[in-house]
């Protein structure tokens, strides 16, 4: 016994040494040597010189000057890598990528073919019916429980938004409290489905948006109002419209574009993808630079194309482009964007 | 598009099956004893060398050896905020994440209910993940290679000590390194340090910090390359980071891809060539083998088919239904449900289902993964198992349950030699003959070892399946609703019996730092349940096996006659794969049916 034990133990001891100590350390040094910049991160240096970050993690971007990379479920918190974890059958999966999608989408075909589909969404919603009944924020809300109330924790200003609601509408808080004995102190986001129908009553054909506006102070103050248009309208209310509008043709958008990677931080985007996000990027540097647009475009699309790649050269796999190495091309080539 | 989707999942098991061949003559020359040690190396086994052991010495060995380990491993998480290379102070998990994350080191699970690179210093990834890495995978083999001196009936089953000394040095450490080095070349890190800091090219696009300053991006890095060879190697499958062999770092290329998935295949594959060399039954193996490849085959083929060259059916139309409900007879219940037509998203889904998975590998690369990584009880992950299409997920839920289409190092085939001894039993029982394997005699006591270690497996799956499926433990994990949500505790029980460790991600099982502010509710439950349940599905399988093999090393062996069942050629192939399908389905279907089957019929979209 004491024998098995001791061997044991100087099992433990020897495969500590080599695995944990001997192995990893000729792995580093070999590394080090060999293949600096791979062993160390893939940094990429910006135009100051320092390094913006890893050719192998993706970073956001948010003008429009830039390409954009995947959306990512970790927020690029390259220290915190996570999925969506979304299973196809949940809605919260199809409503995400709803969201995404009704801003950009255009007509693939009839009269208003390349035309963007958003306008229409909001002189839909402005007509406040879904499937021929009144009042689309209210069955919103009814249908979708869980969007609703995290509309109402999602941000600050909804939350304090909905509790001036509740204290200028005591009546529709003492029914929700008779028809939810459970609950003896409502929060706000247990009164997120009351309070969309009595504000889709009182407001027919808008939704509570942030408003900017000038204050007395001369600096912008935001505000959450009624509105009828913007992009909360065109985001949130694509997918309704899409089931009142189930014929229209619409482009279809590169899946990649909407769906999240499983790290939250792939680098790389498919050729397709960038192609589409062209029509964005494009105009946008021959504004910044006031050049010509088809030949801004030009440039982009030779700079895109020289730089994609595929796995196994195609054999397994269509192109993609790395996000980060193109847009520090583009900083580098026109500067800062606006 | 065909070859884009085809050309990898053949590439791979051709290759591993290529390798198999001379690494199994290899590791057969090494577990034989053939080699001539250097001086060097021949000290360290004089000293490890115990002398021969007979079966229960063996055992007993293995345990104390486990204890031991368990030990060591807790102290090393335990002690990690007083440890070096641990910068930015990252303190000790909660006790319960340590108990059930020991565990699942030790067993070869590598079942995370933590996050790599939120929760563990370098040291730790070092000291606690390599080191479980190799010594857990050693030890699956170690078995496996008693079991075979046992059935041959050798004089003594070796010496376990040896045994792992063996196994490590002159199998795994060079095989690592050089794996390591192709993953170093392709741009995993291989540093002591532990992140970068970073300005973004835009600045202030990662957000604003409480004084208004641009948010910095913070990079992990680590000693990645080390870790992660030994990790696909050993089919351990824990990975450095949380999101595993899908994170950039981890898994950066198509063709570190490609060397990752290959990694975790070769030692299982050249295990069951190893089995038929060391016992003198080529043929035997043979036939095994290909049992095992038709098998695999047959789980990429699904998962591929139904995940890359399908598109999500959460963003696709659907058509209006309406479904009877059987037996709804008394007039006051309904009896039909009508599911209204669902317009489709402008979705380009030509790809396959995106969600979960990552541009650079390839197009079938994430549905292929999927489906070996528990196969070969590996458990890395190199896409969101949650996000695949629902039906596809069946095939790596398959892998789990059946536990040995090749299966973990040592351990898978392991399992396939239970299913040998029922499957000739059964063979033997519908032709009046007494079964032999080997040319020994199955009796009642050989086929009750085997029927215990078969059926722990199922149990242990289904009993905490559904006790955590009536429990509020497990609505409270379950992160997506219907039965998805059944789907992702099944899965979890499944990976923890059959030592896997992937996981449908979404489950709420992390409890992170013991001072955590607001951990997931049945984190405690999860960890201790999942614990308890890899620790039985291990060992009961490994020792029940052991006394079966020397129970029938011990017969005489009987001449080969007109009468012997042969157990090498096509009639004993098919009835393997019969015994394995009819036994997985009778134990399982019913699980399944619940989970993805249930999810896949409809309808969808559903929650929200």
């Amino acid at each position: 016994m004491f024998k098995i034990f001791s061997k044991s133990i100087l099992l433990i001891v020897f495969s500590v040494v080599i695995c944990c100590i001997l192995y990893p350390i000729a792995l580093w040094a070999v590394g080090q040597v060999l293949f600096p910049s791979q062993s160390n991160g893939s940094m990429l240096m910006g135009p100051d010189g320092k390094p913006v970050g890893s050719r192998l993690i993706a970073q956001p971007f948010t003008k429009d000057e830039y390409f954009q990379p995947r959306p990512s479920a970790a927020s690029y918190d390259a220290s915190a890598s996570a999925s969506s974890s979304l299973a196809g059958s949940n809605y919260a999966l199809r409503d995400r990528v709803a969201r995404t999608l009704g801003p950009i989408v255009a007509y693939r075909s009839g009269p208003k073919a390349g035309q963007p589909v958003a306008p229409d969404i909001e002189q839909w919603f402005q007509k406040d019916k879904f499937q021929g009944a009144p009042h689309i924020v209210a069955q919103w809300a009814d249908m979708h429980n869980s969007l609703a109330q995290a509309w109402v924790t999602s941000d600050a200003t909804h939350t304090a938004y909905v509790s001036a609601w509740a204290k200028t509408h005591p009546k529709d808080v003492a029914q929700f409290m008779k028809d939810n004995p459970a609950v003896s102190q409502p929060k706000e986001a247990d009164l997120a489905v009351t309070f969309f129908k009595s504000f889709s009553a009182e407001n027919a054909g808008k939704f509570p948006s942030v408003v900017t506006r000038k204050g007395k102070d001369g600096k912008p103050q935001t505000t959450i109002e009624p509105v009828t248009a913007g992009s909360d309208i065109q985001s949130i209310f694509f997918d309704m419209w899409r089931q009142d509008h189930a014929d229209a043709d619409i482009q279809d958008i590169p899946g990649d574009l909407v769906t999240t990677s499983a790290s939250g931080l792939d680098p790389h985007i498919s050729l397709q993808n960038a192609e589409f996000q062209l029509d964005r990027v494009a105009p946008k540097w021959a504004a910044d630079l006031k050049r010509d647009q088809a030949e801004v475009r030009k440039e982009i699309e030779q700079i895109l194309q020289k730089n994609a790649s595929a796995a196994w050269n195609g054999l397994i796999g269509e192109k993609f482009v790395n996000v980060l190495e193109i847009n520090l091309k583009l900083r580098n080539k026109y500067g800062e964007p606006r | 598009m065909f070859m884009q989707t085809w050309l990898l999942p053949f590439a791979l098991l051709a290759t591993a099956t290529i390798v198999a061949f001379p690494l199994s003559r290899y590791m057969a020359w090494i577990m034989d004893g053939k080699y001539r040690p250097l001086p060097v190396m021949g000290w360290f086994e004089k000293r490890l060398d115990s002398g021969p052991q007979n079966w229960k010495q063996y055992i007993g060995s293995l345990l104390l050896f486990n204890t031991v380990l368990f030990v060591f491993g807790y102290l090393v998480l335990m002690l990690q905020p007083f440890m070096p290379l641990n910068p930015d102070g990252k303190t000790m998990l909660a006790p319960s994440t340590i108990f059930n994350s020991v565990i699942s080191f030790m067993t070869n699970t590598n079942l995370q209910h933590y996050s790599g690179d939120q929760h563990l210093s370098n040291f730790s990834q070092i000291f606690f993940c390599i080191s479980n890495m190799y010594i857990s995978a050693a030890i699956g083999l170690c078995a496996l290679v008693a079991i075979i001196r046992a059935l041959r009936s050798d004089s003594s089953l070796g010496n376990f000590f040896v045994d792992m000394w063996r196994v490590l040095i002159y199998m795994f450490v060079p095989v690592a390194f050089l794996f390591a080095f192709i993953f170093i070349t392709q741009g995993s890190p291989m540093t002591f340090k532990s992140f970068h800091q970073v300005s973004t090219l835009e600045p202030a696009a990662m957000g604003t910090t409480d004084k208004g300053e641009a948010k910095q991006q913070t990079i992990v890095v680590g000693p990645v390359a080390a870790l992660e060879s030994i990790k696909m190697l050993g089919t351990n499958g824990g990975g450095f980071y949380g999101m595993n062999s899908a994170h950039p770092f981890e898994n950066p290329t198509a063709l570190s891809n490609f060397f990752n998935t290959l990694a975790m295949m070769i030692f299982p594959f050249a295990l069951v060539i190893m089995y038929g060399r060391m016992l003198g039954r080529m043929r035997h193996s043979y036939v095994i083998f290909i049992v095992m490849l038709a098998l695999m085959a047959g789980t990429v083929v699904w998962s591929v088919h139904y995940d890359t060259l399908k598109p999500n059916p959460g963003l696709t139309a659907h058509a209006a239904r309406t479904l009877e409900i059987p037996g709804a007879k008394a007039s006051d219940v309904k009896k039909s449900v009508t599911f209204a037509a669902v317009a489709g998203l402008p979705v380009d889904q030509h790809l396959g289902n995106l969600e979960g998975k990552e541009m650079r590998f390839g197009t079938s690369a994430g549905a292929t993964f999927d489906a070996l990584t528990t196969d070969v009880t590996c458990g890395a992950v190199n896409a969101e198992e949650d996000s695949l299409n629902p039906i596809a997920a069946l095939a790596p839920m398959v892998g789990m349950w059946i536990n040995s289409i090749y299966g973990g190092k040592g351990v898978g085939m392991i399992n396939m030699l239970l299913y040998i001894i029922i499957g000739i039993f059964i063979a033997g029982m519908m032709v009046g003959r007494t079964p032999e394997y080997l040319g020994k005699k199955i009796e009642a006591r050989e086929v009750k070892l085997a029927a215990i270690a078969v059926l722990v497996h199922p149990f242990m799956i289904l009993a905490p399946t559904a006790l955590f499926a009536v429990m509020h433990w497990g609505v409270d994990a379950v992160s997506n609703p219907g039965a998805h949500g059944f789907s992702q505790i099944l899965y979890q029980f499944s990976s923890a019996s059959a030592n896997n460790g992937s996981a449908f991600d979404g489950l709420g099982v992390t409890y992170g730092f013991y001072n955590a502010t607001s951990p997931a509710p049945s984190a405690v439950a999860f960890d201790i349940a999942a614990g308890l349940v890899m620790l039985f599905s291990r060992f009961l399988p490994i020792i029940a096996p052991i006394a079966m093999a020397a129970y029938l090393g011990a017969k005489k062996t009987s001449p080969v006659g007109l009468g012997t069942l042969r157990d090498d050629d096509a009639t004993f192939g098919l009835f393997l794969l019969a015994t394995i399908l009819i036994i997985g389905a009778l134990l399982f279907l019913p699980a399944a049916a619940l989970g993805p089957i249930a999810e896949h019929l409809g309808p969808f979209p559903v929650g929200g």
